[in-house]
């Protein structure tokens, strides 16, 4: 009977060509998932009453930005955001506006985020990063005692 | 003289072995740059979106407390790193971050806080700040909507 043919290689050699297929194929993959990569980012702010009182200072243009509890922004009382406005254009706008003129008089911005105790933190960010965006870096945090 | 250490073939064989090696030195590095994190945070916490915010820094030395929201009862749950802490303990709290701020005049503290808790939450964290003589505080949020 026949034998059937030996193969006259056994080790038919390592192909480079689909190699370096798959190695772009998983750089690909890591290209695009580097995209959707979420990392945290963070709003700085300082505590409030914590002037320097040795030495003789300007007074600040002091604006107060309210953060109801159903989400309404105010600022010194007027209202510029409605609940649902996360961008918050119209307090960008005009923090855009207060932050230039404060450069151009050469005086210090203060802002304050006042919230309301039952204010979603949700909302206090959105009006924190509004401030991030128009480079106000100027920010105090505090939370109106409603008891 | 003799010569370098040419081979006779033009072309050298593939080495599957030392291929082999770097993969899987490549693997070990996405590995530990995934899961290195200097800081304990809460996976449980959703965190609202900051994208106009700067890139958190992990070598700066922070406190950080991870505030999550129990949507049933209404109430916060706070943890100073991974540790869970008790909120009427104020004198702990405050002496704890008191001793990890030391003489760093630059020691922060980083609030991690779910999206849905409420304000008098987060006032809560800033007292504890506010005693162990940290002003600055830093609150957290992602680059993008989950």
């Amino acid at each position: 009977m026949k034998q059937a043919p030996e193969q006259a290689e056994s080790n038919p050699g390592f192909q480079i060509a689909p190699m370096i297929d798959v190695v772009f194929v998983i750089m690909l993959f890591f290209m695009v998932m580097a995209g959707a990569v979420k990392v945290e980012h963070e709003l700085k702010t300082t505590l409030p009453g914590n002037a320097e009182t040795a030495k003789e200072t300007d007074l600040p243009d002091e604006v107060t930005i309210g953060v109801s509890e159903t989400g309404d922004i105010t600022l010194n009382e007027d209202p510029v955001g409605a609940p649902g406005d996360k961008l918050l254009e119209n307090l960008y706008n005009q923090m855009k506006q207060l932050g230039q003129a404060a450069e151009q008089s050469k005086t210090k911005l203060l802002i304050t985020v006042q919230a309301e105790e039952n204010a979603r933190y949700d909302r206090v960010i959105n009006v924190l990063d509004c401030l991030a965006k128009a480079n106000i870096t100027n920010v105090t945090f505090a939370v109106s005692d409603t008891e | 003289m003799a010569g370098g250490g040419g081979g006779g073939e033009g072309e050298p064989e593939f080495q599957v072995a030392p291929m082999i090696d770097v993969l899987l030195v490549l693997l070990i590095f996405f590995m530990s740059i995934t899961s290195a994190q200097v800081l304990k945070v809460d996976k449980n916490i959703s965190l609202p979106v900051a994208s106009n915010g700067v890139k958190r820094d992990d070598k700066a030395a922070a406190g950080l407390i991870n505030i999550s929201w129990d949507k049933t009862t209404g109430q916060a749950k706070y943890k100073i790193d991974d540790r869970e802490i008790d909120p009427n303990d104020k004198e702990g709290i405050a002496k704890e971050l008191s001793d990890r701020k030391g003489t760093n005049e630059k020691y922060r503290l980083l609030i991690r806080a779910d999206k849905e808790c409420h304000a008098k939450y987060i006032s809560k964290a800033l007292e504890w700040g506010a005693e162990a003589g940290i002003d600055n505080i830093a609150f957290s949020g992602l680059n993008k909507e989950e």
